[in-house]
């Protein structure tokens, strides 16, 4: 992207095509030019650790899988000469005469989603980086761990490429450090890769690998990071907590650490591998275009944007996700990305498919009860199949298959001409079965399912038999034995397919309606961008009122008051006419599935049922009421929202606090609590710096076990730290105690550095207490969705689908799913909008024909399949037997693998089909 | 050469759509080569893989199974 003219709604966007040199639409992705180009060149996927082409994919898996050349290295493109890959390619689609070229894009919104470089550690003189061999970025190591790496995922250090025994990983590289590169904030997911790192490097090692973690804090706040953390000690890997000074090579090529331990002792031990954990900082190029499209940016170089619009840039209709806006893993991405597509979309919902064309599919023949007359079609693949194969001969064996009508060789199957070639045959051919021989269908199926469908065939009868990816491609030494492998290939394909049916794919109408369930910042938040992109929503709150904990909360980590943004954000939910609000009512029962859910709720007026075609759970969590500390027994001692609320309603005024003292960690990251509340360590900064603003000559303590302020709140422990805010760290084991000595409230802690303990007078014990979960175990059977062990709602994927259920239509947001800061919370709430709408927004589903189904003469009713079922899709009907909710199977196949009578089969799928196989094989 | 050495197991490998299928297809893509007696059949998950179909190979005749997924 090059710039953006216009406003919100009406932008025309400048985007620059740079020249691939190789006609995407040409491409089969076949190889053919790879090999016998000469240029070997430095493999950037890889770190540089290995060579590649200068005609080349980026990565096995990329998508669109097409080779591109590298301008910079091609020997056609810089000297004139060579052009061997234009004579390798099959397909003619390579073109040195490409040229840039620009075009506009006429939008309404934009996102931004430039993300972030990973931190160049060549400027730490200390750490050698440039010069020693076998000191590695994570990066490196990452690619080194592999499958796709250099040495395919050994384990081995660059110098000799024999394994390691020991590898030393060092935190907080260009992270947390103002010295060496004005990064003074934490990259926020460096503690969690280097853990992963270490792990994943013990696996592969032969020899139980020594694994040493060198940081300053371990910040494993996500979701089930801690109990990774605990798991990563458990198995062996050392964490030692000290800022690494210098690296010395040996003559072996390993390397001497000298560090320092927390009593002040000089220590050296020698590593044969250092792994750099660099940190994320944003690319020049993307502050420059930053500056251009005049989105401001912050200290820090990341997008500037609030806590109450995550996602919004300062430029109205330009929105960023990611790492661009501050570091952050790919879970919080996710979330963003989605989010910032509900933002984006907001605004436009009135364009809504507008410019959406549907396809025309003619009716499919009725073939049930024909006999199956087979089509195979044999594809050379250019030379990828046909130079191994002997595809003439793989044609002549199908001939002689039973029920093989037709059989005909294509150079390139997948081309154009050879599709309307092939529906034409099919057609006068009256054939009613079709085998591909050809690629994977994974990439392909699709493709020729549409042939059928223009053919008029259901394109359910069909099947691939993979003589490229899975025979040509992996026995090129043996092209006898990948002949006879292609024709079991196609046997078993052929008897599969001449047994398949026509299968349906059912409509499911959609209500547009949506419920969301919980009245707080990430309930609110939901309801209004639900409402805002047309949808009638209703909102439901246990409480009388709505706002949730943030009621309780004073301001955000970047400042921001939050009561007067709460009342605006009620405010507007209550005026808003596609809401319907139903304060002090909870859910009583939940009907129905994905599109038409039927809820009763039961309120102050009795019971009404609500219609509706989608539901975010966002019912928030609660602080956890601790029995520790004398809590309960001294009013100074008193938890984050007590602390917050009193500072807001005067009953705590900060002028007269001459000692506070806060203790972290209370009811978090203990046995029955195994994780990190995450908001905590920056609570107390917040309410140490507060209290020091209002008196300077305040003692502030914290006492803490990891100050797990991550990504750019850093910033905050930095300013209490030269505020005079005291920090103490404190040992699990060693916990601190606060005790009633007259009217003196006392707090001791052993101090780890001077080895003795320490007694601090105090006006105020803070308590970082803990954010539990409602544990509601009633609403997540009502929907069908499970709940981790800590009782958060556990999402379909944490990674990838961070907000959605692995059941269709119902998504979270919010404490509920796990402890988050408001901004995360907020953000969450626009993703689950997001996904919500992708169900919303159609006037109905078309399900997938490979679902199960129950022949219930054979069923007794036992219930094992509905127990194993994972997407709560099989019922119990009237007569107690086993149902398949078409709506919610996703066609794993699980149930029938469970029955022991063979009342569950799976559709495309069926026992019949895969024995047919087996059958065949031989 | 005896009669030991030219054995070569045949192998049923029965590969998840999602993630070991889509695994032995980058293998391709990589050109990773591996001998060719081996059989794949595709299944849209592990649990969809049944006794039976175990039990249905070694009937046939293969040597090994490989369920993977």
């Amino acid at each position: 992207m090059a710039d953006i003219a216009g406003d919100e709604g009406d932008f025309t966007v400048k985007v620059v095509t740079h020249p691939r040199y190789v006609d995407t639409s040409k491409c089969i992705a076949c190889g053919a030019c790879t090999p016998k180009c000469p240029a070997k060149v430095s493999n950037d996927y890889n770190e540089g650790l290995d060579k590649r082409k200068a005609i080349y994919v980026r990565y096995a898996q990329a998508v669109p899988l097409k080779y591109g050349i590298d301008p910079a290295k091609c020997i056609k493109l810089t000297k004139g000469k060579c052009g061997n890959c234009e004579k390798q390619c099959p397909t003619g689609a390579v073109n040195y005469e490409d040229t840039e070229t620009t075009r506009d894009i006429q939008v309404g919104s934009v996102i931004i989603s430039a993300g972030f470089k990973p931190f160049d550690p060549s400027a730490y003189v200390q750490y050698s980086y440039s010069k020693y061999k076998n000191v590695v970025t994570a990066l490196e190591m990452e690619r080194i761990l592999a499958a796709s790496g250099p040495w395919m995922g050994h384990l081995v250090r660059p110098s000799d490429e024999k394994e390691p025994k020991k590898i030393a990983w060092l935190q907080c590289v260009g992270s947390r450090d103002v010295n060496t590169c004005d990064h003074p904030y934490c990259s926020s997911v460096c503690c969690m890769y280097a853990i992963k790192e270490a792990a994943i490097a013990k696996e592969h090692s032969h020899s139980g690998l020594d694994a040493a973690i060198f940081f300053m804090d371990m910040r494993t706040f996500g979701k089930d990071f801690e109990k990774y953390y605990e798991k990563a000690k458990t198995s062996g890997v050392r964490f030692i907590r000290s800022r690494i000074h210098t690296i010395t090579e040996q003559p072996d090529k390993s390397l001497m650490i000298e560090y320092a331990t927390e009593d002040g002792q000089a220590k050296t031990e020698v590593f044969d591998m250092v792994v750099l954990s660099h940190g994320l900082e944003v690319a020049k190029s993307s502050i420059e275009l930053a500056n251009k499209l005049g989105i401001e940016l912050k200290s820090t170089q990341f997008v500037k944007t609030t806590s109450f619009a995550p996602v919004s840039s300062n430029r109205p209709g330009v929105y960023v996700c990611g790492a661009l806006a501050g570091p952050k893993d790919i879970p919080l991405s996710v979330v963003e990305a989605s989010a910032a597509a509900c933002a984006a979309a907001g605004k436009l919902s009135s364009a809504r498919g507008t410019l959406a064309q549907t396809k025309e599919v003619p009716q499919a023949v009725d073939v049930r009860g024909e006999v199956p007359k087979v089509g195979v079609f044999v594809c050379s693949c250019g030379i990828n199949i046909a130079s191994m194969v002997d595809v003439k001969a793989v044609v002549d064996y199908a001939k002689t298959l039973p029920f093989v009508e037709f059989v005909e060789n294509n150079l390139f199957s997948c081309s154009q001409d050879t599709q309307d070639k092939m529906a034409q045959t099919i057609k006068e051919k009256g054939l009613n079965r079709v085998v591909v021989a050809a690629c994977t269908p994974r990439t392909h199926e699709p493709l020729f399912q549409e042939t059928l469908q223009a053919a008029g065939l259901n394109k359910y009868l069909f099947d691939m038999a993979n003589i490229r990816n899975q025979d040509s491609w992996v026995h090129a030494a043996e092209p006898e034995k990948a002949t006879e492998k292609a024709k079991d290939l196609v046997r078993m394909a052929v008897a599969k397919v001449a047994l398949l049916q026509p299968l349906n794919e059912v409509k499911l109408s959609v209500n547009p309606a949506a419920m969301v369930i919980g009245g707080g910042v990430a309930g609110m938040n939901a309801a209004l961008e639900l409402a805002g992109q047309g949808f009638t929503t209703h909102l439901v709150e246990r409480d009388a009122q709505l706002g949730g904990n943030a009621r309780l909360l004073r301001i955000t980590a970047q400042g921001e008051e939050v009561q007067p943004y709460l009342d605006g954000l009620a405010k507007k939910v209550m005026d808003n006419p596609l809401i319907t609000t139903h304060l002090a009512t909870s859910l009583k029962d939940v009907e129905g599935f994905v599109g038409n859910f039927k809820t009763t709720l039961a309120g102050p007026a009795g019971e009404t049922v609500v219609e509706h075609g989608g539901a975010i759970i966002a019912i928030g969590g609660q602080e956890y009421q601790p029995s520790e500390y004398m809590y309960g027994q001294d009013p100074r001692v008193m938890t984050h929202l007590q602390i917050d609320a009193a500072m807001m309603n005067g009953e705590l005024d900060a002028k007269k606090v001459n000692s506070a003292v806060f203790i972290q960690c209370v009811g978090s990251r203990e046995p029955e609590r195994p994780y990190c509340s995450k908001v905590c360590c920056t609570h107390s900064v917040e309410s140490a710096l507060h209290l020091k603003e209002h008196n300077p000559d305040c003692q502030v303590v914290i006492i803490y076990r990891d100050m797990r302020t991550f990504a750019e709140r850093e910033l905050l422990y930095k300013e209490a730290r030269a505020k005079g805010v005291l920090f103490v760290r404190y040992d699990v084991n060693q916990k601190p105690v606060v005790k009633k000595d007259g009217d003196k409230l006392t707090v001791t802690v052993r101090d780890h550095i001077l080895g003795r303990d320490l007694l601090i007078d105090a006006d105020l014990v803070g308590l970082a207490s803990a954010i539990v979960s409602h544990k509601n175990t009633e609403l997540a059977q009502m929907f069908k969705v499970p709940l981790d062990e800590d009782g958060w709602f556990l999402e379909a994927h944490q990674k990838l689908r961070p907000v959605d259920f692995a059941t269709d239509g119902v998504f979270m947001a919010g404490l509920a799913h796990y402890p988050k800061p408001l901004e995360e919370a907020v953000a969450q709430a626009l993703a689950a909008v997001s996904r919500a709408v992708t169900v919303l927004s159609s006037a109905e589903m078309s399900l997938s024909g490979t679902v199960a189904f129950i022949d219930q003469r054979k069923c007794v009713g036992c219930g094992v399949c509905w127990t194993v079922c994972p997407y709560q899709a099989i019922t119990q009907d009237d007569k107690g037997l086993a149902v398949v909710n078409e709506a919610l199977c996703k066609g794993c196949g699980t149930c029938v693998a469970s029955c022991r009578s063979g009342a569950p089969n799976l559709r495309g799928f069926t026992t019949q089909d895969v024995m047919a196989q087996i059958e065949a094989m031989l | 050469m005896s009669e030991n050495a030219e054995f070569s197991p045949r192998i049923a490998a029965f590969l998840c759509n999602w993630c070991s299928y889509g695994a032995a297809d980058l293998a391709g893509v990589s050109r990773l080569q591996y001998p060719p007696n081996i059989q794949v059949i595709r299944i849209p998950c592990t649990g969809r893989m049944s006794p039976k179909f175990i039990l249905a190979a070694f009937r046939k005749g293969v040597d090994g199974v490989w369920v993977s997924g």
